[in-house]
């Protein structure tokens, strides 16, 4: 039997079709707006430098007594959690009725090369802790760590256990050097600090370049020409639009922080490996005794699950739990699964440990 | 797939393509140049509002690979009429070809690297220690033009001659470390070719035919992924890359650093001098905020909290302690609640005398207040209740803090 077995027929429409569906993205991209992101309402409450941390307003007041910060990554924009009306990780908590905060990192300069990861976990993340806190008057707050955000969320609860009621994980790596990790294989003989003081900063697009190598032919080539079946449908395109957006804007890396996560997690491994250390302070998981979810997606090709499960052989905490979503690293956030399943997850999580 | 699919496709096409008009079918003929027709086409897309210009270009890139494909496809297919047995072995040849340097498909990885925009690897090929290599006819070899480069310098400007001579050393060291990084890119790419036979191999099963142009496409690009991820993930590779980046690293800091001599001789201010600006500007910032406490007072913050709570648990065990020891019909059970509700209501004039420490403990733990007056609440309530409270948690919390002073 052959293997290919192709009609004419069928070959030929199939040409038409896409002749007539690129005909169509001719009068579809001209009428498309400006994509819209961000959907949900929010107010300001704490501005530091360009960091600015958020309170968005549900369509109820919360009922959680204890609000959730959420802490993303730097190599990405937040807006990922909140990205479109049906398509919004911070929407659906709220309307579990928890209290959502979130640090916006903003877009760093050549003013910020110098921050360095002590700035942003004891400094940043810290005093956006205590903001959150005052605001809602209570002394311990419930931490929401995302990709690299997780690894900074889990240094601070190593650190400030007193300071976090619970603390949820998600796509978070935790071991760094699985065989599996891609972007950990290309690091290691990376000469970090020739690099750094190279580059200052570094460039978004170089970031971008790198995430895109991970599937090149996939992620170059292949997800455009499935734009082709879209092209005649102005919502998805919008849709598609939106999250191409937030794929290609991204800030620059403060060359110093940047040093030391490739150097201390990436290239060390020592967030499991032990001797790692946040200004003059050393991280030991051993210390988060406060209960943990983790959630981590199953087909993850930036943070591979196994990155993330190891997770529970490590905390000090008797309550851990995990999570496998069935869903790569950012349709854990805007897939439908994800609407139906992530923040029901989490609030039932959070709602058990209440009582 | 009935015989005569080779025979009638031949026709059917030539039909359609007579039928099709405009760039699109032009760019569809078999033969027709690729990049001009699609060229045009594109040109539609001009002013194409607010739609942001990289996706289009992107996707226009992805249509163009897709569309070369279906024709190479279809060419490949329709020149054989001799039946099945004959389809799938121009495709691989098809393939095969591509390794080098195909037109639909030619090796996807090395295209890849340096045509993305922003592509910091691509921004220094074009460098002016390439000029020697740019000459007609000229071809040096690597390691007789570095070995010359090696030749010590003389008289007054042999600094910057042997800055220049560095310079282009590691030009020519990143130009051998991109071509290593090729090799890696074509064994992915030979390797993903094997992989999509395998893949034919397996769809020869009654069943599991290929039955499209875009199903025998995406077959193809779960080969080459499968393929580049085994490269990608290898130790080899792991050494290329870094080598890569390490050289064009110490390429691009070569020429910044003349640069900076540039600037500087012209009087213009460095990079190198903001970033001594903005390192001291940073220090003296962690300097400030030491100054004023820093982490050592956001600890004790956290370990005066610690004990505040400490002795509002223990005034409120206490609480309820003490009237199990009266007779049970004078501990109604609502007093076990007076420490909570005495923070919006205070009555201490009705309270028993052994509670009167109590209220202020329990307004200092829920009063929204400044820090400064929980402190004072806290001093209040300590100096009221330090007798009772010294042997249980607020014992430890004090020789906590008073070790960290050490």
């Amino acid at each position: 039997m052959e293997a290919i077995r192709i009609e004419p027929a069928k070959a030929l429409d199939e040409v038409l079709a896409t002749q007539r569906k690129l005909a169509a993205a001719l009068d579809t991209l001209h009428k498309m707006d400006d994509v819209e992101f961000g959907v949900t309402a929010k107010e300001e409450i704490y501005r530091e430098d360009k960091v600015v941390v958020y309170r968005y307003k549900g369509e109820r007041a919360p009922t959680a007594k204890v609000p959730i910060l959420i802490v993303y990554a730097l190599v990405n924009r937040p807006y990922m959690v909140d990205l479109q009306d049906d398509r919004s990780l911070v929407k659906n908590l709220l309307a579990q009725g928890e209290d959502v905060y979130l640090i916006d990192w903003g877009y760093p300069d050549g003013a910020d090369r110098w921050l360095t990861l002590d700035d942003y976990i004891n400094g940043y993340i810290a005093r956006a802790v205590d903001a959150v806190a005052r605001h809602r008057h209570v002394r311990k707050i419930n931490l929401l760590g995302i990709c690299q955000g997780g690894a900074f969320s889990l240094c601070f609860a190593a650190m400030h256990p007193e300071r976090v009621q619970n603390l949820i994980t998600m796509v978070t790596p935790v071991d760094f050097q699985t065989p599996d990790n891609m972007l950990s294989n290309w690091v290691q003989k990376l000469d970090v600090d020739l690099f750094v003081d190279t580059l200052g900063n570094v460039p978004a697009d170089l970031m971008n370049l790198c995430y895109l190598m991970l599937k090149p032919v996939r992620l170059n080539q292949q997800k455009y020409i499935g734009l082709v079946d879209i092209l005649d449908n102005k919502v998805e395109m919008e849709n598609f639009l939106r999250m191409e957006k937030w794929i290609f804007d991204s800030p620059d890396q403060a060359g110093e922080a940047f040093r030391q996560f490739l150097k201390d997690f990436y290239q060390g491994n020592k967030l499991i490996k032990g001797g790692l250390k946040i200004g003059n302070r050393e991280v030991h998981l051993g210390n988060i005794t406060m209960p943990v979810l983790n959630v981590f997606a199953e087909q993850d090709h930036l943070v591979p699950p196994a990155a993330s499960r190891v997770l529970a052989d490590h905390v000090g905490t008797k309550d851990y739990t995990q999570i496998a979503f069935r869903g790569g690293h950012i349709g854990i956030y805007v897939s439908g699964r994800a609407q139906r399943e992530v923040p029901g997850a989490i609030h039932d999580w959070l709602a058990a440990r209440a009582r | 797939m009935s015989e005569s699919f080779f025979s009638d496709a031949g026709k059917q096409w030539q039909a359609f393509m007579q039928q099709s008009a405009g760039p699109w079918s032009e760019f569809l003929r078999p033969g027709a140049r690729t990049p001009d027709a699609f060229e045009q086409w594109t040109s539609a897309f001009g002013g194409a509002g607010s739609t942001p210009r990289e996706t289009i270009d992107r996707f226009m890139q992805g249509a163009k690979d897709y569309v070369a494909f279906m024709q190479s496809t279809l060419n490949a297919g329709g020149a054989n009429a001799d039946g099945l047995s004959a389809w799938a072995e121009p495709i691989k040849r098809m393939f095969a070809a591509q390794g080098g340097h195909g037109a639909a498909f030619d090796n996807p990885f090395a295209r890849l690297w340096p045509a993305q925009a922003g592509n910091p690897f691509a921004g220094l090929a074009s460098a002016p220690f390439a000029a020697p290599f740019a000459m007609p006819g000229a071809a040096p070899d690597l390691q007789d033009f570095k070995s010359w480069l090696a030749l010590p310098t003389f008289g007054l400007t042999r600094e910057h001659q042997e800055r220049q001579q560095k310079a282009t050393v590691a030009w020519v060291e990143y130009q051998e470390q991109v071509a290593r990084h090729n090799e890696q890119m074509f064994k992915a790419a030979k390797r993903g070719f094997e992989l999509f036979e395998g893949k034919l191999a397996e769809r020869e099963q009654p069943g599991r035919q290929v039955e499209s142009l875009r199903a025998l496409y995406d077959l193809w690009v779960d080969a080459a992924e499968e393929g580049y991820a085994e490269v990608a993930l290898s130790q080899e590779y792991r050494e290329a890359y870094g080598a890569l980046v390490n050289a064009q690293m110490r390429l691009r800091s070569l020429v910044q650093q003349e640069v900076e001599r540039v600037s500087a001789d012209f009087g213009m201010p460095t990079r190198g001098e903001i970033d001594s600006i903005g390192q001291r500007l940073q220090a003296l910032r962690r300097e400030v905020r030491e100054l004023r406490g820093g982490d050592a007072l956001i600890d004790e913050i956290a370990q005066l909290r610690g004990e505040l709570d400490a002795l509002v648990r223990n005034t409120v065990r206490e609480a309820m302690a003490e009237p199990a020891a009266t007779p049970p019909q004078a501990v109604p059970r609502k007093r076990s609640a007076p420490p909570r509700r005495a923070a919006t209501s205070e009555t201490p004039a009705k309270r028993p005398a052994a509670k009167k420490a109590a209220p202020p403990r329990a307004a200092a733990a829920v009063a929204p207040s400044g820090f400064a007056t929980r402190i004072a609440q806290f001093a209040d309530a300590s100096l009221g209740g330090k007798r009772k409270t010294r042997k249980t948690d607020a014992a430890p919390a004090k020789a906590g803090r008073t070790k960290k002073k050490h």
